[in-house]
């Protein structure tokens, strides 16, 4: 379904935050991204739906390069992949109901939704998908007026408005404490065996092991690991995260 | 409106629109919706003034119609659960504003186009400031004519210092009567002007058939030149009497262009205005910096409000601040000029007086606004109170006052150049003759001196600041 | 140690620079304080009426008392003089040309100016003199007969004394109610070229955004072309603006200073305006980016809600900032209130300049506050 061909991405100040990451995904996995800050999780994930554009390296959508797509082809596959930020990204001042319904902007007529007004049938599925998250009732409040782990059950429910075949999930529950970080991906499971992809960046090892189908590591923009959760014993975990984090993380893990 | 004020919100009734009905916004006050009740008696009463003004004025009533339809509107959003759509109440609020402002403005958007040809002529001249000019050298020289003839007339020849040699015969003449002018020792084949100067200074043209055109004659090649002239008819008009005799000159001169540009007689105007300009910014800032201190301590409240005293004293230079503030300082400059005459002293005193109300109101927020921990901590060290002062208060708003007063200078800048225009002085005072003679060429210069002089102070005072906080 | 002496000497040095340049202002101003005291004649006349506004008036009623005079005598026949109450009388009742009567007026109010003049038989006036009554409503004045004032074609000349009865009710004076016309003509010159600009600014604010457009050749073009503009018009001075256009559109229309506001404010605006659009948070451009809308799309629904607020509350702040500066325009010849209060100052009517400053300051003051309020609910 998505194939990463030679993935390289430099920053214009001379940062390399990927180098040459080649990996597939199949339908219907839930693939982890694992890797300290700044290994190029994010930038990868960004690379997918071109919000950060790839230096080198090819991207295939179903054999459609991503990389060489136009504008217009762009925003089609775009709307098609969902997205699920650390920073929830809701327009805080807007209500709940026109953050969910902003996720169908891709879909609608970009003069209709200009003036705020939308086709009922997209209310209806805008009111479907934050009952699926479990906040219907606050689709009237102020988005900044929400909690944390609300604000996310919001971005879930403003990608689940796109119908997405693929949802890319950019440390969704690295904001949120370690109950509704469960919560949080419980619900990206739910999606995942409704059918949706997922790939996800995380930092506990214990989500990873609960929620991965496969795991793809990165150090320092290099693609150190791919396998299956429970192949990470400490000695990977080592490889990735570098000697000396490896105490602290386990530690972490624990707790968590 | 949060949602606990919502809750607390009562059932709207037909009560509510009584109220709202009899004075707007009572009902949703009623509800305890204060903003809204606020909100919408601004609106209606600001509609209903505006309104009553224009038909006071122009004795049309058909604008009530849409006072009518706001307060309709008041009644029916007091009524409602959910209150009524905004949109709808904004709607005559704004035929109201705009339909009367676009009339009573007199906005007149085809002004523009229908006097586009003094526009593009206006702004063809902009695109040619007045500023820099070749350089000339002149080659001048005069004869003095007995008008009218007395008994004696002088001899009507001279030889100038630089060698030009004029003799006009007769010796005397009456307006209108003709003369022969000989001059020699000019520049050869080269043109040359001659005018005609009154005793009181005034210069006439002695060109043309109705005397309104410089007279221009090429000298020949031996710096030779002989010309027919008419006294001018209006020569006398401004003599006190006009049949005493009086000596006047016949003028000729020679220009040519030298290499090199200079500033024009404007342009040196324009860098005169300049300097000025900074000047009077400079001094008002500094002397209004200084003298702002004391009322910015005199008008904080964290200071004054220690006895009824005080407090009696803060209030009133408070006061005096606001007020001050609120006439700008061309009007203020307005009223020195008429005190002290023209020039940039008036100026100067006008930006004084608004720098010292401006920047003792914004001394004295930052003084209230000061932490009071570190006086805490410095008192609590056994410090006195000059020490205090010295030690906690002043290094919390040295950098603010700083800041402050390099932003006033910026304004004062600005103010500077305009406080000209009612005789202030500066280049505004240079700018605002240039606007009266409609000399465009002349403005344009003076127009972009003072852009680039705002644009460097604003990125000069800009990073100034940065710096600073 | 070095760095420090050099930070010194800098410290210094710039410390010198100031001193000179405020030196030199001083020269070129030449500021004379002594003038302020010595000009207290001209400080007076100027400062007395303006400490007394033409606010209100007294309702007054004007009266003429007015008797037949012929010149030469027997031309017409004498006017007779009442017998009570506030009247006039003349001795003798007529007079040849050139020779001088006696005027004398009776019961009339008790210290009042009463202006006399001849009124001729051709209905034209010739004004005699001003004068006061004393304390017991009595006035005399000799008056000579003159050749203008002669019996045409029977008709005899006479003398009129106007008087003024105080009392009456208080009302607004004249001024007063012409300054309230002028603030009303302010108010909306201030909204509509507040909003005039705010049209004109919001969408240029957009492209003189880093975060909206700086993106690729054309984005970075426009960015560039959109700042400079701005900045370019902020250097205009709102003045120097409204004279020029008011030598286009006309000398004292309020429209010569609504444009001349409308360059303000669009400048301003535009400034901060970027500045609010470049301060949101990017995260949601970001989203609404990865959903698949376009950008048209991602600012209307990722971009202005966030800076509505914003842009509200300085659309308030520079409306007001636009009404002080149209109590200014008017000198250059830009209409509203500034004009009014101008051409007062420049005809020497100080009290009602007077009227105009006060309404000015109580204006200027509210609308100062009641921005304030509303900007402090917005945020």
């Amino acid at each position: 379904m998505l194939r990463i061909e030679n993935l390289t991405k430099v920053y214009p100040n001379g940062t390399q935050a990927l180098k040459n990451v080649s990996f597939e995904v199949q339908e219907g996995e839930f693939l982890v991204v694992i890797g300290l800050s700044g290994s190029g999780k994010s930038t990868l994930l960004r690379c997918i739906n071109r919000l950060i554009e790839p230096t080198e390296g090819r991207i295939l959508w179903d054999d459609i390069d991503i990389t060489a797509a136009k504008p217009r082809q762009l925003r089609a596959i775009r709307r098609q992949i969902g997205m699920v930020f650390q920073q929830f990204n809701l327009v805080k001042r807007s209500k709940v109901i026109t953050n969910v319904l902003s996720g169908r902007l891709g879909y609608t007529n970009p003069w209709l939704s200009l003036f705020g007004l939308w086709p009922s049938g997209e209310k209806q599925r805008a009111h479907r998908a934050l009952e699926r998250v479990g906040i219907s009732e606050k689709a009237d409040s102020r988005a900044d007026a929400l909690s944390g782990g609300q604000q996310q059950r919001v971005g879930i429910a403003r990608a689940l408005m796109q119908e997405p075949r693929l949802i890319l999930a950019d440390e969704p529950v690295a904001s949120l404490d370690p109950v509704l970080a469960h919560s949080i991906l419980g619900y990206l499971e739910m999606l995942n065996q409704d059918g949706a992809t997922v790939i996800c960046s995380l930092h506990f090892l214990d989500l990873v092991h609960r929620y991965a189908t496969r795991v793809v590591g990165l150090k320092d923009g290099l693609k150190v690991f791919e396998g299956l959760p429970k192949e990470i014993d400490r000695q990977r975990f080592k490889e990735i995260y570098g000697e000396e984090a490896q105490e602290v993380r386990a530690a972490t893990m624990e707790a968590a | 409106m949060s949602g606990s004020s919502r809750s607390e919100v009562k059932q709207p009734t037909w009560l509510h629109g009584l109220l709202s009905l009899i004075f707007p916004g009572l009902g949703q006050a009623w509800r305890r919706d204060t903003m809204r009740a606020a909100g919408i008696f601004l609106a209606v009463a600001t509609a209903l003034a505006i309104a009553i003004w224009y038909h006071w004025r122009t004795g049309q009533t058909f604008w009530y119609v849409f006072v009518a339809l706001l307060h309709a509107w008041n009644v029916w959003d007091a009524m409602r659960v959910k209150g009524a759509p905004i949109f709808l109440a904004a709607l005559p609020w704004l035929v109201i504003a705009y339909g009367i402002g676009w009339q009573a403005t007199e906005v007149d958007p085809m002004a523009l186009v229908e006097n586009w040809e003094r526009s593009s002529s206006i702004l063809r001249s902009l695109t040619r400031p007045d500023f820099l000019a070749r350089n000339t050298e002149s080659f001048e020289g005069w004869v003095s004519v007995e008008v009218p003839c007395s008994t004696e007339p002088p001899l009507a020849e001279r030889m100038n210092a630089n060698g030009i040699h004029i003799r006009v015969s007769p010796n005397c003449a009456a307006p209108r009567e003709t003369l022969i002018v000989v001059v020699d020792g000019l520049w050869p084949d080269h043109p040359t002007q001659l005018t005609w100067h009154t005793p009181i200074g005034d210069t006439q043209l002695l060109g043309g058939d109705n005397f309104n055109q410089m007279l221009v004659i090429q000298s020949d090649t031996e710096g030779h030149l002989t010309a027919l002239i008419q006294v001018p008819a209006r020569a006398l008009t401004a003599a006190p009497d006009p049949n005493a005799p009086n000596l006047h000159k016949v003028y000729v001169s020679q220009q040519r262009e030298l290499p090199g540009i200079t500033f024009s007689e404007n342009g040196r105007y324009v860098v005169q205005g300049i300097y000025e300009t900074l000047a009077m910014a400079l001094l008002t800032t500094v002397v209004g910096a200084v003298l702002a201190l004391p009322f910015a301590f005199l008008a904080a409240r964290n200071l004054m409000s220690g006895n009824p005293i005080t407090m009696t004293i803060y209030v009133i230079v408070r006061s005096f601040l606001n007020i001050t503030r609120s006439i700008e300082a061309l009007i203020v400059a307005f009223i020195f000029v008429v005190i002290v005459g023209l020039g940039p002293f008036p100026g100067v005193l006008a930006m004084i007086v608004h720098t010292v109300a401006a920047l003792g109101k914004l001394y004295s927020e930052v003084i209230e606004g000061i932490d009071p921990g570190p006086i805490e901590a410095v008192r609590a060290t056994g410090a006195s109170w000059l020490q205090t002062i010295l030690y906690a208060v002043v290094p919390q708003i040295i950098p603010t006052f700083t800041a402050l007063t390099i932003y006033r200078w910026d304004i004062n800048i600005r103010t500077a150049t305009i406080i000209g225009f009612v005789g202030g002085g500066g280049i505004g005072f240079f700018l605002w003759q240039w606007i009266i003679k409609q000399d465009y060429r002349a403005i344009s210069s003076a127009f972009i001196a003072i852009v680039i002089l705002v644009t460097i102070m604003d990125f000069f005072s800009a990073r100034v600041r940065e710096r600073l906080v | 140690m070095l760095k420090r002496i050099l930070r010194l000497l800098l410290q210094i040095i710039l410390f010198i620079g100031i001193v000179m340049a405020f030196a030199f202002s001083v020269r070129v101003t030449d500021p004379d304080l002594g003038k302020l005291f010595s000009s207290s004649a001209q400080a007076r006349q100027i400062i007395d009426p303006l400490l007394r506004p033409d606010l209100v008036t007294r309702d007054s009623e004007t009266r003429f008392l007015s008797l037949d005079f012929p010149v030469p005598c027997g031309s017409a026949p004498e006017g007779e003089a009442l017998g009570s109450g506030p009247r006039i009388e003349i001795e003798p009742g007529c007079a040849e040309v050139g020779e001088t009567v006696l005027l004398r007026g009776s019961g009339l109010p008790e210290n009042t100016d009463v202006v006399v003049r001849w009124r001729l038989s051709s209905e034209g006036t010739l004004s005699l003199q001003r004068l006061t009554t004393d304390a017991e409503g009595h006035f005399e004045l000799e008056v000579q007969a003159r050749a203008i004032a002669t019996t045409q074609e029977g008709v005899a000349p006479q003398i009129e004394a106007e008087y003024t009865l105080p009392g009456g009710t208080l009302h607004l004076s004249q001024a007063f109610k012409d300054v309230i016309n002028e603030i009303f003509v302010t108010f909306l010159m201030a909204l509509l070229a507040t909003t005039i600009g705010t049209i004109i600014a919001a969408p240029i604010s957009f492209v003189a955004s880093q975060n909206i457009t700086r993106i690729g050749c054309v984005g970075s073009g426009a960015y560039y072309l959109s700042r400079s503009f701005l900045n370019i018009i902020r250097s205009f001075e709102v003045l120097v603006v409204a004279s020029i256009f008011a030598l286009i559109v006309g000398y004292g229309k309020p429209f010569a200073g609504i444009i001349a506001m409308v360059f303000v404010t669009t400048a301003s605006l535009g400034k901060m305006f970027s500045e609010s659009v470049e301060g949101i948070d990017p995260g949601s451009i970001e989203a609404l980016t990865a959903t698949g809308a376009n950008r048209f799309q991602v600012i209307m629904h990722g971009v202005v809600p966030q800076v509505i607020p914003d842009f509200l509350s300085y659309i308030i702040y520079h409306w007001d900032i636009n009404i002080r500066i149209s109590t200014i325009v008017g000198f250059v010849g830009g209409g509203g209130i500034g004009f009014y209060l101008s051409e007062r100052l420049k005809s020497f009517e100080y009290a009602k300049a007077s009227t105009a400053i006060i309404v000015i300051v109580v204006i200027v003051m509210a609308l100062d506050f009641l921005s304030a309020e509303i900007r402090k609910r917005l945020t």
